[in-house]
């Protein structure tokens, strides 16, 4: 079978991208941009470059693929996926350069909202994120996916994986040390809680053995994810998958939505919400899709919330082990020695965590920024601009405040600052950044001091490149995986299924709300 | 009042098509032919969901498994239907095919030249099972054979 399309479609997009990139160059966009936001509009860099490389491509290929002629093989099947994924890639651009922007200024003309000081668009989440996602959506159900770009849009996948381990650039050793054990905690937590809930709860509800076990699976670790890979193992009936897929794609659609608001209401930041997120969304899928609606223009949250992504997904083939062992027990099938440990775990084993790794531990070598980076950012107080150097006026207040600082360690960072006008070591910036989120020295002081960090970390170019693609394959990854969600599958949420997933979805969220507010601070 | 000597059968196991079993197995003289046909409906592609985590081979062990079971189900309700059919003298052909239920419906039904093509009523809300409704809208006029629908049965 020949895969690639002979239609004129991908040609269609290169020339729209040639387009975009043409009007943006020649200066006729300019009056729409400064109607998006003029100065304050930030994706003129992107739209001057990344349509016109692509367009180019897009358009070769279009016009190969158009007047060639193409035979069976490997060469035809990944070319047959280069429509679709250019597709994704047209309607990402879309959305983050337009559409996004339209309905903020939109938002803005209707001015903020009641007490909560926050314009409409912000409070419900509304950028490129969710709107990309609903747009992939829309496009599924609505228009169906077209013939030529089917095989591409699983493209999706890969571009979420490979965001993933490009991600594994940003962490410093401190930062995953102190995420990975707060994620290793929650997630085991509510997990573990999560799936014995629904076995204990299916059992009250007398559900079959098969039906509990794919249900916990899929509630307690990730989702439609979950699912597929539990489904084989305890014998599912294909009623119960159904009712299983449709009740998590309902809830995790929904509370792709409903997070980032409660988020915003509650004024999370990063760490809290992305923990939150993490945890308590079931799907996976979802989980991204939240933490970059949460903070589109920065991925700090997506950050924290994809290693509570990766320590799930670390999770499933132990949970996958024990369902397997507690359906042959519970069905008396065979004997639980029938269950192959190695195999399951070698089969569900998620490879692209170990592209996570690799990378990771490739940033700590400097070869992306110095090692000693934290969050994607290097200490160098030789590069200082004049404009950060501490005035006399920032000074005195420090001088004026220093009395309340306690610790020596404190007292000889903050003379060594006031001293020096900027941050005299890494050491120093470790210590007062200490300084600064303990509020001791209140908040004029507090600003300065940060204003002095800030002042002596870059962010390194690789690192910044790094930002830019993960935002993108990110985009890309859930606009098409937008095209996977369908109402006629999420219409079969129902069943016991419904009833069990509603009450446990709803205790995980509320129950890891609560947990992240009380226990989790900002200063992970 | 058995008249109908080569009958389609549109039935996959719910309530209301196995009320059209019961029904067609009364309408057919001895001997005459049922053919079934069973529509997979196309939802079953999407039941992979968002699916991102898990490798190729997870996903294709998934696939595997649940062509099996719906192959499974299929052929379990084709061996009663079979077996009723023969126990009533009737000649049993079956069709699997996947695809929108209503598009198949009239396009087996355009193959051979049926006396009737019998179905059920689609599931009343409230009742169990999957949302996967039959639309019949199209049905009228489309097919060149009598169609009986047969109501959902009373409890």
């Amino acid at each position: 079978m020949v895969y690639t399309k002979k239609s004129p479609a991908l040609l269609i997009i290169g020339v729209i991208m040639l387009a975009i990139w043409g009007l943006a160059e020649s200066g006729m966009l300019a009056s729409y941009i400064d109607h998006l936001g003029g100065k304050k509009y930030k994706y003129g860099g992107e739209i001057a470059t990344i349509p016109l490389y692509f367009g180019v491509v897009a358009t070769l290929v279009g016009l190969w693929q158009l007047f060639g002629s193409h035979k069976e093989g490997h060469w035809d099947y990944y070319s047959s996926s280069i429509a679709g994924g250019m597709f994704i890639l047209l309607i990402a651009m879309l959305v983050r350069w337009f559409i996004a922007p339209e309905v903020a200024v939109w938002s803005m003309s209707m001015g903020k909202i009641g007490d909560t000081g926050k314009y409409i668009h912000k409070l419900l989440g509304l950028n490129y994120v969710v709107m990309g996602i609903v747009t992939g959506i829309i496009i599924v159900n609505v228009f169906r996916v077209p013939s030529w770009a089917e095989n591409g849009v699983r493209l999706s996948r890969l571009g979420l994986k490979t965001g993933v381990i490009l991600l594994g650039t940003l962490y410093s050793a401190a930062e995953l040390k102190n995420l990975g054990g707060l994620s290793i905690i929650m997630i085991g937590f509510f997990v573990l809680g999560s799936v014995g809930l629904v076995l204990w709860l299916g059992a009250r509800r007398n559900i079959p053995n098969s039906m509990g076990g794919v249900l916990s699976a899929g509630m307690g670790v990730c989702g439609v994810s979950a699912t597929v890979a539990a489904a084989p193992v305890v014998q599912a009936k294909s009623v119960e998958i159904a009712y299983t897929i449709g009740t998590i794609l309902l809830w995790g659609v929904g509370c792709m939505f409903i997070f980032p608001i409660v988020g915003h209401l509650f004024d999370m930041g990063p760490v809290q919400f992305g923990a939150w997120a993490g945890t308590g969304i079931l799907n996976s899928a979802q989980v991204a899709g939240a933490a970059l609606a949460f903070q589109p223009d920065g991925i700090e949250t997506l950050k924290v919330a994809e290693i509570f992504n990766i320590t799930r997904v670390l999770v499933l083939p132990i949970i996958v082990i024990w369902l397997a062992v507690w359906y042959v027990q519970r069905e008396g099938t065979a004997d639980t020695a029938s269950v192959n440990v190695g195999r399951v775990i070698f089969e569900k084993f998620p490879v692209f965590v170990l592209g996570f790794i690799l990378m990771f531990a490739l940033s700590t070598t400097g070869i992306f920024a110095p090692p000693n980076h934290y969050k994607g950012k290097y200490f160098d107080n030789t590069k200082v601009k004049a404009s950060k150097i501490l005035t006399d006026e920032q000074i005195a207040v420090l001088q004026t405040n220093a009395d309340k600082v306690q610790r020596d360690d404190r007292k000889a960072a903050l003379a060594r600052l006031m001293e020096g006008r900027k941050v005299a070591s890494i050491e120093d910036d470790t210590t007062l950044r200490g300084l600064a989120n303990s509020k001791v020295m209140g908040k004029k002081a507090g600003k300065i001091l940060k204003k002095a960090h800030k002042a002596v970390r870059h962010t390194a170019k690789k690192v910044k490149a790094f930002r830019q693609w993960i935002t993108w394959l990110f985009a890309f990854g859930l606009v098409g995986l937008g095209m996977q969600i369908t109402i006629r599958s999420m219409k079969q949420a129902g069943g016991q299924p419904a009833v069990i997933g509603g009450i446990v979805g709803l205790i995980k969220a509320v129950a890891s709300l609560v947990v992240v507010l009380l226990l989790i601070s900002e200063t992970i | 009042m058995n008249t109908v000597n080569h009958v389609l059968l549109a039935s996959h196991g719910t309530d209301g098509a196995l009320a059209a079993e019961r029904a067609t197995l009364k309408l057919c003289t001895k001997g005459a032919k049922l053919h079934h046909l069973i529509v997979v409906p196309t939802l079953w592609k999407d039941m992979t969901g968002d699916d991102w985590l898990n490798n190729g081979s997870t996903r294709d062990k998934y696939r595997r498994y649940l062509e099996s079971e719906l192959g499974r189900e299929v052929n379990e309700h084709c061996d009663r239907i079979n077996k009723e059919a023969e126990a009533h003298g009737l000649e049993y052909t079956s069709e699997i095919v996947l695809g929108e239920p209503d598009e198949c419906l009239i396009k087996t039904s355009k193959k051979a030249g049926f006396d009737l093509i019998v179905m059920g009523s689609p599931r009343p809300k409230g009742k169990k099972g999957l949302r996967s409704r039959m639309s019949t809208k199209n049905l009228p006029g489309s097919l060149d054979t009598p169609l009986l629908i047969v109501p959902y049965p009373n409890e």
